[in-house]
């Protein structure tokens, strides 16, 4: 498992789990993200559970984990936190942030230890360590109840499945041509992608926030200006169109 | 490769759900018997007498295959929270072997899964020893009900005119109680087969 960090000032900083070259055939490639201030860190969709024992062994060289206080699964998808069973082992005095929507789904994965905080529709804020925390409320991208990460003061905003690509596990970290790159997030987007309505409603809500690293849960991540690239291609991205 | 004991515990419980369903057969039987004995008078009186002991048998059979298939299940579930704490202690000791950095701080988690696992191992070989009894406690019924049906077929051949009907009730325990005898067996080969704990 790879491990970048994104971003550090201090003690508050961002790491970026994945590209993991011992990742088992036929599973989709994952970014995770550990965001940490002080004595305390948050797992951002921690993954799968074929990836637990490499995204645990790879968290442990960045904190102690008694300091991974809090994990946050921005939808429901294996993907994203079928691996909850084992973290539940592992941290038992964790809280797990996620939709309220999911919860009964959620808890299939197997906790008996983590505490479920549920997330209003209308999103919310925690503190961790110094910094806060927004979650933003991004339902229907792709998932009915979903939301992404923002941090106000590194600008980061992890965005879960939207500006997701399918790319090869040894693909660079950043985006660096738009033109090559918009192939590889096309599909993905129009499929799992079912409204525009709300596509345009997040647009509009994410063009206001300062966004210096936009972090997707797959595939490369942006930097301006192709942040603002995105959100133009993505405006004009016909989705949900599987039944034309 | 070894059976995985929740696989295990839950088919031998399926198997138990068979047997008192053939049972709960037997017992009807035997509310037959005892409708066509009373009809058929004085002729019948000892087939009268044997149809008490095919409903006491029933009802024994019902109510222990119930208890196992209960303790099975309840293997079932145990195994399964087994499966998983052996699974975090195998995760975390294979992140032990990569490096030692934070190791400690996840020392409790690591002991907490060990100390989970082998309480859970305990209580699973206690109750698997538990179903092996049960399982022989059934074979004796079987032994009961094969008596109880030879005594039918000799007491069927003194019955007059309801010999060809009571003669058919008699193979109709017989037939049921090799039923249940199979599942039975079936059951105690799966739990004779190699276990996996994990
Ligand atoms: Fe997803
Ligand atoms: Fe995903």
């Amino acid at each position: 498992m790879l491990a970048t960090t994104l971003y550090e000032d201090g003690d508050h900083r961002w790491i970026m789990f994945g590209r993991d070259p011992h990742k088992t055939e036929g599973i989709i490639d994952t970014n995770q993200y550990l965001v940490q201030s002080g004595n305390q860190a948050i797992l951002l969709d921690p993954g799968g559970i074929e990836l637990f024992a490499p995204m645990l062994s790879a968290v442990l060289k960045f904190v102690r984990a008694d300091q991974i206080t809090h994990l946050f699964a921005s939808h429901q998808d294996p993907d994203i936190i079928s691996s909850l069973g084992l973290w539940d082992q592992a941290l038992p005095n964790a809280r797990l942030y996620s939709p309220w929507l999911w919860e009964g789904f959620i808890r299939h994965f197997g906790m008996e230890k983590i505490e479920y905080c549920a997330i209003p529709d209308e999103g919310m804020s925690i503190s961790l360590g110094r910094i806060q925390l927004q979650f933003i409320p991004a339902h229907y991208l792709h998932s009915s109840g979903n939301f992404h990460v923002y941090d106000p003061k590194a600008n980061i905003l992890m965005s879960g499945d939207v500006g997701a690509a399918l790319e090869d596990t040894d693909a660079p970290l950043w985006v660096d041509n738009m033109s090559t790159h918009i192939p590889k997030m096309k599909k993905f987007h129009q499929r799992w992608m079912p409204s525009n309505e709300a596509k345009i409603d997040w647009i509009r809500r994410v063009r206001q926030l300062d966004i210096d690293i936009m972090a997707p849960q797959h595939g490369r991540l942006f930097r301006p200006p192709f942040i603002g690239e995105f959100l133009n291609w993505f405006e004009d991205l016909p989705v949900g169109i599987a039944i034309r | 490769m070894a059976t995985p004991i929740f696989v295990t515990a839950a088919s031998i419980a399926a198997e138990l759900h068979q047997a008192m369903l053939e049972a709960k057969g037997l017992a009807l039987t035997a509310k037959n018997a005892r409708a066509l004995a009373v009809r058929a008078g004085s002729k019948t009186v000892g087939f009268k007498a044997i149809t008490h002991f095919i409903d006491e048998l029933a009802s024994d059979i019902i109510r222990q295959s119930q208890y196992i298939n209960e303790v099975s299940e309840g293997l079932s579930q145990q195994a399964v929270s087994l499966w998983r704490a052996s699974m975090a202690a195998e995760k975390f000791d294979w992140i032990a072997q990569q490096h030692e950095h934070n190791l400690a701080s996840l020392q409790s988690a690591m002991q907490q899964s060990r100390q989970q696992k082998e309480q859970l191992s305990q209580t699973l070989s206690r109750g698997l020893r538990e179903l092996e009894q049960q399982l022989e406690e059934g074979d004796k019924h079987i032994r009961t009900a094969n008596l109880i049906a030879t005594s039918s077929k000799v007491e069927a051949a003194s019955a007059g005119d309801f010999r060809n009907q009571l003669e058919v009730i008699a193979h109709n325990i017989t037939d049921t109680a090799d039923k249940i005898r199979a599942h039975l067996s079936r059951a105690r080969n799966l739990l004779s087969q190699r276990q996996s704990f994990a």
